[in-house]
Protein backbone atom coordinates (compact mmCIF):
# COMPACT_ATOMS: atom_id res chain seq x y z
CA UNK A 1 0.00 0.00 0.00
CA UNK A 2 2.75 2.45 0.88
CA UNK A 3 4.58 1.67 -2.35
CA UNK A 4 1.34 2.32 -4.21
CA UNK A 5 0.91 5.74 -2.65
CA UNK A 6 4.50 6.75 -3.23
CA UNK A 7 4.22 5.73 -6.87
CA UNK A 8 1.16 7.90 -7.31
CA UNK A 9 2.79 10.80 -5.51
CA UNK A 10 5.92 10.57 -7.60
CA UNK A 11 4.03 10.75 -10.86
CA UNK A 12 1.80 13.55 -9.64
CA UNK A 13 4.91 15.58 -8.96
CA UNK A 14 5.72 15.36 -12.64
CA UNK A 15 2.79 17.67 -13.19
CA UNK A 16 4.18 20.21 -10.78
CA UNK A 17 7.50 20.12 -12.58
CA UNK A 18 5.98 21.77 -15.61
CA UNK A 19 4.23 24.26 -13.37
CA UNK A 20 0.70 23.36 -14.48
CA UNK A 21 0.92 25.71 -17.41
CA UNK A 22 2.55 28.63 -15.60
CA UNK A 23 5.02 29.16 -18.42
CA UNK A 24 2.63 28.26 -21.20
CA UNK A 25 0.08 30.85 -20.16
CA UNK A 26 2.70 33.58 -19.96
CA UNK A 27 4.07 32.63 -23.36
CA UNK A 28 0.58 32.65 -24.83
CA UNK A 29 -0.12 36.09 -23.43
CA UNK A 30 3.12 37.37 -24.94
CA UNK A 31 2.00 35.95 -28.26
CA UNK A 32 -1.27 37.89 -27.98
CA UNK A 33 0.64 41.10 -27.22
CA UNK A 34 2.93 40.54 -30.20
CA UNK A 35 -0.02 39.81 -32.47
CA UNK A 36 -1.71 42.99 -31.28
CA UNK A 37 1.44 44.91 -32.10
CA UNK A 38 1.18 43.65 -35.67
CA UNK A 39 -2.46 44.68 -35.87
CA UNK A 40 -1.63 48.19 -34.73
CA UNK A 41 1.26 48.54 -37.14
CA UNK A 42 -0.76 47.40 -40.16
CA UNK A 43 -3.52 49.86 -39.31
CA UNK A 44 -0.87 52.55 -38.91
CA UNK A 45 0.49 51.69 -42.33
CA UNK A 46 -2.93 52.36 -43.81
CA UNK A 47 -3.26 55.64 -41.98
CA UNK A 48 0.14 56.70 -43.34
CA UNK A 49 -0.98 56.22 -46.95
CA UNK A 50 -3.97 58.50 -46.61
CA UNK A 51 -2.40 61.99 -46.74
CA UNK A 52 -0.80 61.15 -50.11
CA UNK A 53 -4.04 59.73 -51.38
CA UNK A 54 -5.98 62.83 -50.38
CA UNK A 55 -3.44 65.08 -52.09
CA UNK A 56 -3.55 63.15 -55.35
CA UNK A 57 -7.34 63.03 -55.46
CA UNK A 58 -7.59 66.69 -54.56
CA UNK A 59 -5.53 67.55 -57.64
CA UNK A 60 -8.19 66.08 -59.93
CA UNK A 61 -11.39 66.24 -57.93
CA UNK A 62 -11.38 69.61 -56.23
CA UNK A 63 -15.12 69.71 -55.95
CA UNK A 64 -15.33 66.58 -53.86
CA UNK A 65 -14.35 68.55 -50.79
CA UNK A 66 -16.88 66.83 -48.53
CA UNK A 67 -15.65 63.34 -49.25
CA UNK A 68 -12.03 64.36 -48.86
CA UNK A 69 -12.80 66.11 -45.61
CA UNK A 70 -14.56 63.01 -44.27
CA UNK A 71 -11.49 60.90 -44.98
CA UNK A 72 -9.13 63.41 -43.39
CA UNK A 73 -11.28 63.68 -40.30
CA UNK A 74 -11.68 59.93 -39.93
CA UNK A 75 -7.93 59.56 -40.17
CA UNK A 76 -7.39 62.24 -37.55
CA UNK A 77 -9.78 60.46 -35.22
CA UNK A 78 -7.85 57.23 -35.63
CA UNK A 79 -4.54 59.00 -35.11
CA UNK A 80 -5.68 60.78 -31.96
CA UNK A 81 -6.58 57.55 -30.23
CA UNK A 82 -3.61 56.72 -28.03
CA UNK A 83 -3.64 53.07 -27.02
CA UNK A 84 -1.96 52.29 -23.73
CA UNK A 85 0.02 49.11 -23.18
CA UNK A 86 -2.93 47.69 -21.31
CA UNK A 87 -5.35 48.21 -24.19
CA UNK A 88 -5.77 44.56 -25.02
CA UNK A 89 -7.13 43.89 -21.55
CA UNK A 90 -9.88 46.48 -21.93
CA UNK A 91 -12.74 45.41 -24.25
CA UNK A 92 -14.25 48.91 -24.31
CA UNK A 93 -11.04 50.42 -25.69
CA UNK A 94 -10.80 47.71 -28.30
CA UNK A 95 -14.37 48.27 -29.40
CA UNK A 96 -13.73 51.98 -29.80
CA UNK A 97 -10.54 51.28 -31.72
CA UNK A 98 -12.33 48.89 -34.04
CA UNK A 99 -15.13 51.40 -34.55
CA UNK A 100 -12.78 54.26 -35.44
CA UNK A 101 -10.95 52.07 -37.92
CA UNK A 102 -14.13 50.96 -39.63
CA UNK A 103 -15.30 54.55 -39.93
CA UNK A 104 -12.04 55.21 -41.75
CA UNK A 105 -12.72 52.18 -43.95
CA UNK A 106 -16.14 53.55 -44.90
CA UNK A 107 -14.76 57.01 -45.64
CA UNK A 108 -12.07 55.46 -47.82
CA UNK A 109 -14.48 53.37 -49.81
CA UNK A 110 -16.70 56.38 -50.43
CA UNK A 111 -13.61 58.19 -51.70
CA UNK A 112 -12.83 55.35 -54.07
CA UNK A 113 -16.36 55.41 -55.45
CA UNK A 114 -16.03 59.14 -56.05
CA UNK A 115 -12.64 58.72 -57.73
CA UNK A 116 -14.25 56.40 -60.23
CA UNK A 117 -15.95 59.41 -61.83
CA UNK A 118 -12.67 61.09 -62.84
CA UNK A 119 -10.97 59.36 -65.78
CA UNK A 120 -7.85 61.52 -65.53
CA UNK A 121 -7.44 60.54 -61.91
CA UNK A 122 -7.92 56.87 -62.71
CA UNK A 123 -5.12 57.07 -65.25
CA UNK A 124 -2.71 58.86 -62.92
CA UNK A 125 0.26 56.65 -62.04
CA UNK A 126 0.50 57.97 -58.48
CA UNK A 127 -3.13 57.17 -57.89
CA UNK A 128 -2.74 53.67 -59.30
CA UNK A 129 0.31 53.03 -57.12
CA UNK A 130 -1.46 54.29 -54.01
CA UNK A 131 -4.42 52.10 -54.81
CA UNK A 132 -2.20 49.03 -55.01
CA UNK A 133 -0.48 49.96 -51.77
CA UNK A 134 -3.84 50.41 -50.13
CA UNK A 135 -5.00 46.99 -51.30
CA UNK A 136 -1.81 45.43 -49.98
CA UNK A 137 -2.28 47.17 -46.64
CA UNK A 138 -5.90 46.08 -46.35
CA UNK A 139 -4.81 42.51 -46.94
CA UNK A 140 -2.12 42.81 -44.28
CA UNK A 141 -4.72 44.16 -41.86
CA UNK A 142 -6.94 41.16 -42.53
CA UNK A 143 -4.08 38.75 -41.96
CA UNK A 144 -2.96 40.51 -38.79
CA UNK A 145 -6.49 40.47 -37.36
CA UNK A 146 -6.89 36.81 -38.17
CA UNK A 147 -3.61 35.95 -36.45
CA UNK A 148 -4.52 38.09 -33.46
CA UNK A 149 -7.80 36.23 -33.11
CA UNK A 150 -5.96 32.91 -33.26
CA UNK A 151 -3.50 34.02 -30.58
CA UNK A 152 -6.40 35.18 -28.40
CA UNK A 153 -8.15 31.87 -28.84
CA UNK A 154 -5.03 29.91 -27.86
CA UNK A 155 -4.51 32.14 -24.84
CA UNK A 156 -8.12 32.07 -23.65
CA UNK A 157 -8.24 28.30 -23.98
CA UNK A 158 -5.00 27.92 -22.06
CA UNK A 159 -6.19 29.96 -19.09
CA UNK A 160 -9.58 28.32 -18.90
CA UNK A 161 -8.73 24.63 -19.13
CA UNK A 162 -7.81 22.54 -16.10
CA UNK A 163 -5.25 22.52 -14.46
CA UNK A 164 -4.07 25.84 -15.84
CA UNK A 165 -7.23 27.51 -14.59
CA UNK A 166 -6.15 26.72 -11.04
CA UNK A 167 -2.68 28.16 -11.56
CA UNK A 168 -4.23 31.23 -13.09
CA UNK A 169 -6.74 31.90 -10.35
CA UNK A 170 -4.19 31.29 -7.62
CA UNK A 171 -1.01 32.81 -9.03
CA UNK A 172 -1.19 34.70 -12.30
CA UNK A 173 -4.62 36.34 -12.53
CA UNK A 174 -4.43 36.77 -16.30
CA UNK A 175 -7.64 38.05 -17.86
CA UNK A 176 -9.47 36.75 -20.86
CA UNK A 177 -8.86 38.74 -24.05
CA UNK A 178 -11.43 39.82 -26.63
CA UNK A 179 -11.05 38.80 -30.26
CA UNK A 180 -11.99 41.04 -33.16
CA UNK A 181 -15.63 40.62 -34.03
CA UNK A 182 -17.16 40.75 -37.46
CA UNK A 183 -19.42 43.72 -38.04
CA UNK A 184 -23.08 43.05 -38.85
CA UNK A 185 -23.53 42.89 -42.60
CA UNK A 186 -19.80 42.80 -43.24
CA UNK A 187 -20.00 39.36 -44.81
CA UNK A 188 -22.14 40.68 -47.66
CA UNK A 189 -20.05 41.84 -50.59
CA UNK A 190 -21.07 45.32 -51.69
CA UNK A 191 -22.85 45.66 -55.00
CA UNK A 192 -20.88 48.29 -56.83
CA UNK A 193 -22.65 49.67 -59.89
CA UNK A 194 -20.47 51.78 -62.12
CA UNK B 1 -9.61 46.57 -65.62
CA UNK B 2 -9.57 49.58 -63.35
CA UNK B 3 -13.17 48.89 -62.45
CA UNK B 4 -12.20 45.52 -61.10
CA UNK B 5 -9.28 47.18 -59.29
CA UNK B 6 -11.63 49.42 -57.40
CA UNK B 7 -14.06 46.62 -56.87
CA UNK B 8 -11.29 44.58 -55.30
CA UNK B 9 -10.35 47.47 -53.07
CA UNK B 10 -13.93 48.12 -52.02
CA UNK B 11 -14.54 44.47 -51.34
CA UNK B 12 -11.42 44.25 -49.24
CA UNK B 13 -12.28 47.40 -47.34
CA UNK B 14 -15.80 46.38 -46.47
CA UNK B 15 -14.90 42.76 -45.79
CA UNK B 16 -12.34 43.91 -43.25
CA UNK B 17 -14.15 42.30 -40.37
CA UNK B 18 -15.71 39.38 -42.12
CA UNK B 19 -15.27 35.81 -41.05
CA UNK B 20 -14.28 33.52 -43.87
CA UNK B 21 -16.88 30.93 -44.77
CA UNK B 22 -16.29 27.39 -43.53
CA UNK B 23 -16.43 25.65 -46.87
CA UNK B 24 -13.02 26.37 -48.34
CA UNK B 25 -11.08 23.88 -50.40
CA UNK B 26 -8.37 21.75 -48.87
CA UNK B 27 -4.96 23.43 -48.82
CA UNK B 28 -3.02 22.29 -51.92
CA UNK B 29 -0.09 20.04 -51.17
CA UNK B 30 3.47 21.25 -51.75
CA UNK B 31 4.97 18.91 -54.35
CA UNK B 32 8.05 20.73 -55.57
CA UNK B 33 8.67 24.27 -56.73
CA UNK B 34 6.19 24.01 -59.60
CA UNK B 35 2.71 23.01 -58.39
CA UNK B 36 0.74 23.17 -61.59
CA UNK B 37 -2.57 21.69 -60.47
CA UNK B 38 -4.48 23.52 -63.22
CA UNK B 39 -2.20 22.09 -65.93
CA UNK B 40 -1.32 25.40 -67.43
CA UNK B 41 2.31 24.60 -68.20
CA UNK B 42 3.82 22.23 -70.71
CA UNK B 43 5.93 19.42 -69.29
CA UNK B 44 9.20 20.89 -70.63
CA UNK B 45 8.44 24.31 -69.18
CA UNK B 46 7.65 22.78 -65.84
CA UNK B 47 10.96 20.91 -65.68
CA UNK B 48 12.98 23.86 -66.92
CA UNK B 49 11.34 26.19 -64.41
CA UNK B 50 11.82 23.72 -61.59
CA UNK B 51 15.56 23.73 -62.37
CA UNK B 52 15.74 27.50 -62.75
CA UNK B 53 14.09 28.07 -59.39
CA UNK B 54 16.26 25.43 -57.71
CA UNK B 55 19.38 27.13 -59.05
CA UNK B 56 18.13 30.49 -57.83
CA UNK B 57 17.62 29.04 -54.37
CA UNK B 58 21.12 27.59 -54.35
CA UNK B 59 22.60 31.00 -55.26
CA UNK B 60 20.53 33.21 -53.05
CA UNK B 61 18.62 30.96 -50.56
CA UNK B 62 15.44 32.70 -51.77
CA UNK B 63 12.63 30.23 -52.44
CA UNK B 64 10.18 30.99 -55.26
CA UNK B 65 7.31 28.64 -55.97
CA UNK B 66 4.42 28.49 -58.42
CA UNK B 67 0.92 27.29 -57.62
CA UNK B 68 -1.86 27.07 -60.17
CA UNK B 69 -5.40 25.97 -59.23
CA UNK B 70 -8.33 25.34 -61.53
CA UNK B 71 -10.76 27.19 -59.35
CA UNK B 72 -10.79 29.14 -56.09
CA UNK B 73 -14.12 27.51 -55.13
CA UNK B 74 -15.58 30.68 -53.73
CA UNK B 75 -12.54 31.80 -51.76
CA UNK B 76 -10.69 35.04 -52.48
CA UNK B 77 -7.25 34.64 -53.99
CA UNK B 78 -5.80 36.56 -51.05
CA UNK B 79 -7.42 34.10 -48.64
CA UNK B 80 -6.02 31.09 -50.48
CA UNK B 81 -2.59 32.67 -50.84
CA UNK B 82 -2.10 33.33 -47.13
CA UNK B 83 -3.43 29.88 -46.23
CA UNK B 84 -0.95 28.27 -48.60
CA UNK B 85 1.87 30.56 -47.41
CA UNK B 86 1.28 29.58 -43.80
CA UNK B 87 1.10 25.87 -44.62
CA UNK B 88 4.10 25.73 -46.96
CA UNK B 89 6.34 28.21 -45.11
CA UNK B 90 8.36 29.08 -48.20
CA UNK B 91 11.63 30.87 -47.57
CA UNK B 92 14.24 30.44 -44.86
CA UNK B 93 13.08 30.91 -41.28
CA UNK B 94 15.71 33.49 -40.39
CA UNK B 95 15.30 35.49 -43.62
CA UNK B 96 11.60 35.09 -44.54
CA UNK B 97 12.62 35.21 -48.19
CA UNK B 98 9.85 33.36 -49.99
CA UNK B 99 7.65 34.29 -52.94
CA UNK B 100 4.55 32.45 -54.17
CA UNK B 101 3.12 33.07 -57.64
CA UNK B 102 -0.48 31.93 -57.60
CA UNK B 103 -2.82 31.60 -60.59
CA UNK B 104 -6.50 30.69 -60.50
CA UNK B 105 -7.52 29.54 -63.95
CA UNK B 106 -11.29 29.75 -63.84
CA UNK B 107 -11.51 33.11 -62.09
CA UNK B 108 -8.59 34.45 -64.13
CA UNK B 109 -6.82 35.84 -61.08
CA UNK B 110 -3.13 36.25 -60.41
CA UNK B 111 -1.47 36.91 -57.07
CA UNK B 112 2.14 37.32 -56.01
CA UNK B 113 2.50 36.67 -52.27
CA UNK B 114 5.74 38.15 -50.93
CA UNK B 115 7.48 37.03 -47.73
CA UNK B 116 8.24 39.65 -45.11
CA UNK B 117 11.98 39.58 -45.81
CA UNK B 118 11.58 40.49 -49.47
CA UNK B 119 9.21 43.42 -49.20
CA UNK B 120 12.04 45.89 -49.67
CA UNK B 121 13.09 44.38 -53.00
CA UNK B 122 9.59 43.40 -54.12
CA UNK B 123 7.10 45.86 -52.60
CA UNK B 124 3.40 45.79 -53.38
CA UNK B 125 3.73 48.26 -56.23
CA UNK B 126 6.43 46.26 -58.01
CA UNK B 127 4.46 43.04 -57.58
CA UNK B 128 1.42 44.80 -59.04
CA UNK B 129 3.46 46.02 -62.01
CA UNK B 130 4.87 42.56 -62.67
CA UNK B 131 1.35 41.18 -62.76
CA UNK B 132 -0.14 43.93 -64.88
CA UNK B 133 2.68 44.54 -67.33
CA UNK B 134 4.56 41.26 -67.53
CA UNK B 135 2.23 38.36 -66.79
CA UNK B 136 -1.29 39.47 -67.68
CA UNK B 137 -0.66 40.39 -71.34
CA UNK B 138 0.61 36.86 -72.11
CA UNK B 139 -2.23 35.21 -70.24
CA UNK B 140 -4.82 37.36 -72.01
CA UNK B 141 -3.42 36.08 -75.29
CA UNK B 142 -3.70 32.52 -74.04
CA UNK B 143 0.08 32.01 -73.66
CA UNK B 144 0.28 30.42 -70.24
CA UNK B 145 3.84 29.16 -70.64
CA UNK B 146 5.16 32.53 -71.73
CA UNK B 147 3.25 34.41 -69.04
CA UNK B 148 4.40 32.20 -66.19
CA UNK B 149 7.99 32.13 -67.42
CA UNK B 150 8.12 35.90 -67.80
CA UNK B 151 6.54 36.39 -64.40
CA UNK B 152 8.97 34.11 -62.60
CA UNK B 153 11.90 35.74 -64.43
CA UNK B 154 10.70 39.16 -63.29
CA UNK B 155 10.37 37.96 -59.70
CA UNK B 156 13.87 36.51 -59.81
CA UNK B 157 15.26 39.73 -61.27
CA UNK B 158 13.62 41.85 -58.59
CA UNK B 159 14.83 39.73 -55.69
CA UNK B 160 18.25 38.90 -57.06
CA UNK B 161 20.47 41.22 -55.09
CA UNK B 162 18.70 40.77 -51.83
CA UNK B 163 20.10 37.65 -50.18
CA UNK B 164 23.07 35.35 -50.55
CA UNK B 165 23.11 31.71 -49.54
CA UNK B 166 24.94 31.00 -46.30
CA UNK B 167 28.22 29.13 -46.74
CA UNK B 168 26.89 26.34 -44.53
CA UNK B 169 23.15 26.04 -44.81
CA UNK B 170 21.68 24.86 -41.55
CA UNK B 171 18.62 22.62 -41.76
CA UNK B 172 15.34 24.48 -41.36
CA UNK B 173 13.83 24.35 -37.91
CA UNK B 174 10.08 24.20 -37.85
CA UNK B 175 8.51 26.62 -35.41
CA UNK B 176 6.80 23.84 -33.52
CA UNK B 177 10.10 22.53 -32.16
CA UNK B 178 9.61 24.17 -28.77
CA UNK B 179 6.75 21.86 -27.91
CA UNK B 180 8.88 18.81 -28.51
CA UNK B 181 11.54 20.38 -26.32
CA UNK B 182 9.33 20.15 -23.25
CA UNK B 183 8.56 16.56 -24.11
CA UNK B 184 12.26 15.69 -24.27
CA UNK B 185 12.80 17.07 -20.78
CA UNK B 186 9.82 15.32 -19.23
CA UNK B 187 10.25 11.93 -20.83
CA UNK B 188 13.50 10.94 -19.08
CA UNK B 189 11.99 12.06 -15.76
CA UNK B 190 8.89 9.99 -16.43
CA UNK B 191 11.01 7.01 -17.38
CA UNK B 192 12.97 7.24 -14.12
CA UNK B 193 9.79 7.50 -12.06
CA UNK B 194 8.16 4.57 -13.78
CA UNK B 195 11.25 2.41 -13.48
CA UNK B 196 11.52 3.12 -9.78
CA UNK B 197 7.84 2.39 -9.30
CA UNK B 198 8.03 -0.72 -11.44
CA UNK B 199 10.98 -2.00 -9.46
CA UNK B 200 8.95 -1.95 -6.28
CA UNK B 201 5.88 -3.77 -7.52
CA UNK B 202 3.92 -4.65 -10.63
CA UNK B 203 0.91 -2.64 -9.57
CA UNK B 204 2.76 0.57 -8.78
CA UNK B 205 4.59 0.25 -12.08
CA UNK B 206 1.26 0.08 -13.84
CA UNK B 207 -0.12 3.02 -11.90
CA UNK B 208 2.97 5.13 -12.50
CA UNK B 209 2.93 4.39 -16.22
CA UNK B 210 -0.79 4.95 -16.48
CA UNK B 211 -0.59 8.38 -14.90
CA UNK B 212 2.69 9.71 -16.23
CA UNK B 213 2.30 9.01 -19.94
CA UNK B 214 -0.92 10.96 -20.46
CA UNK B 215 0.29 13.61 -18.05
CA UNK B 216 3.46 14.45 -19.95
CA UNK B 217 1.74 14.33 -23.32
CA UNK B 218 -1.00 16.65 -22.08
CA UNK B 219 1.46 19.07 -20.52
CA UNK B 220 3.76 19.29 -23.50
CA UNK B 221 1.59 18.79 -26.55
CA UNK B 222 -1.97 19.05 -25.29
CA UNK B 223 -4.33 16.17 -25.98
CA UNK B 224 -8.02 15.43 -26.20
CA UNK B 225 -9.73 13.44 -23.45
CA UNK B 226 -9.97 10.31 -25.53
CA UNK B 227 -6.24 10.51 -26.28
CA UNK B 228 -5.52 10.90 -22.58
CA UNK B 229 -7.64 7.86 -21.76
CA UNK B 230 -5.96 5.80 -24.43
CA UNK B 231 -2.50 6.87 -23.32
CA UNK B 232 -3.44 6.09 -19.73
CA UNK B 233 -4.28 2.54 -20.68
CA UNK B 234 -1.16 2.20 -22.79
CA UNK B 235 1.01 3.69 -20.08
CA UNK B 236 -0.51 1.37 -17.50
CA UNK B 237 0.19 -1.68 -19.62
CA UNK B 238 3.71 -0.46 -20.34
CA UNK B 239 4.43 0.19 -16.66
CA UNK B 240 3.09 -3.26 -15.77
CA UNK B 241 5.22 -4.95 -18.40
CA UNK B 242 8.31 -2.98 -17.44
CA UNK B 243 7.94 -4.10 -13.90
CA UNK B 244 7.55 -7.69 -15.06
CA UNK B 245 10.82 -7.36 -16.95
CA UNK B 246 12.63 -5.80 -14.04
CA UNK B 247 11.39 -8.29 -11.52
CA UNK B 248 11.79 -11.16 -13.97
CA UNK B 249 13.43 -13.29 -11.27
CA UNK B 250 10.21 -15.20 -10.50
CA UNK B 251 7.40 -15.59 -13.01
CA UNK B 252 7.26 -15.74 -16.74
CA UNK B 253 8.71 -12.79 -18.51
CA UNK B 254 6.17 -11.86 -21.08
CA UNK B 255 6.45 -8.81 -23.22
CA UNK B 256 10.14 -9.12 -23.76
CA UNK B 257 11.71 -7.86 -26.90
CA UNK B 258 10.56 -4.32 -27.25
CA UNK B 259 12.90 -2.80 -24.73
CA UNK B 260 11.86 -0.41 -21.99
CA UNK B 261 11.10 3.23 -22.35
CA UNK B 262 11.03 3.33 -26.13
CA UNK B 263 7.30 2.70 -25.88
CA UNK B 264 6.86 6.22 -24.55
CA UNK B 265 8.44 7.68 -27.65
CA UNK B 266 6.25 5.71 -30.00
CA UNK B 267 3.02 6.65 -31.59
CA UNK B 268 2.45 9.38 -34.08
CA UNK B 269 2.86 12.79 -32.52
CA UNK B 270 1.21 14.15 -35.62
CA UNK B 271 2.16 17.54 -37.00
CA UNK B 272 5.06 17.62 -39.50
CA UNK B 273 3.85 17.04 -42.99
CA UNK B 274 6.86 15.48 -44.63
CA UNK B 275 7.07 16.55 -48.25
CA UNK B 276 7.48 13.50 -50.38
CA UNK B 277 10.11 15.22 -52.54
CA UNK B 278 13.33 16.76 -51.35
CA UNK B 279 11.93 20.28 -51.64
CA UNK B 280 10.23 21.78 -48.64
CA UNK B 281 9.63 25.20 -47.18
CA UNK B 282 12.27 26.58 -44.83
CA UNK B 283 9.99 28.13 -42.26
CA UNK B 284 9.64 31.55 -43.88
CA UNK B 285 7.00 34.01 -42.73
CA UNK B 286 4.36 35.93 -44.71
CA UNK B 287 2.22 38.85 -43.61
CA UNK B 288 -0.21 39.32 -46.50
CA UNK B 289 2.01 41.63 -48.58
CA UNK B 290 2.07 41.39 -52.36
CA UNK B 291 -0.45 42.18 -55.08
CA UNK B 292 -3.35 40.64 -56.98
CA UNK B 293 -5.00 41.34 -60.28
CA UNK B 294 -7.06 39.76 -63.03
CA UNK B 295 -6.19 38.88 -66.53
Amino acid sequence: MRRYISAVLMTAMLGLLSGCGYNTMQANEEAVIAAWGNVESTYQRRADLIPNLVEVVKGYAKHEADTLKAVTEARAKVGSMQLSKDAINDPATLTRFQQNQSELSSALSRLMVVAERYPDLKANQNFLDLQKQLEGTENRINVARERYNQAVQTFNTSIRTFPNSLTNSLLLHLTRKEPFKAEPGANLAPKVQF
Amino acid sequence: MLVTHLRTLLTLLLLLCSVTSGLTMETPRLSGRINDYANMLSAQSATALEQKLAAFERETSTQVVLLTVSSLQGETIEGLAIRVAEAWQIGRQDKDNGVILLLAKQERKIRIEVGTGLQGALPDITAAQIIRKVIAPHLKAGNYDAGINAGLDAIIAATKGEFTAAATSRPAQKKTSSRYGILLVLLPLAAVVVFVAAASSRRSGAVAGGISLPLIVELSLGASYSTILLLGILGGIAGFLISLLIRAGGGGSRGGGWGGPTIFYGGGWGGHSSGSDSFSGGGGDFDGGGASDDW
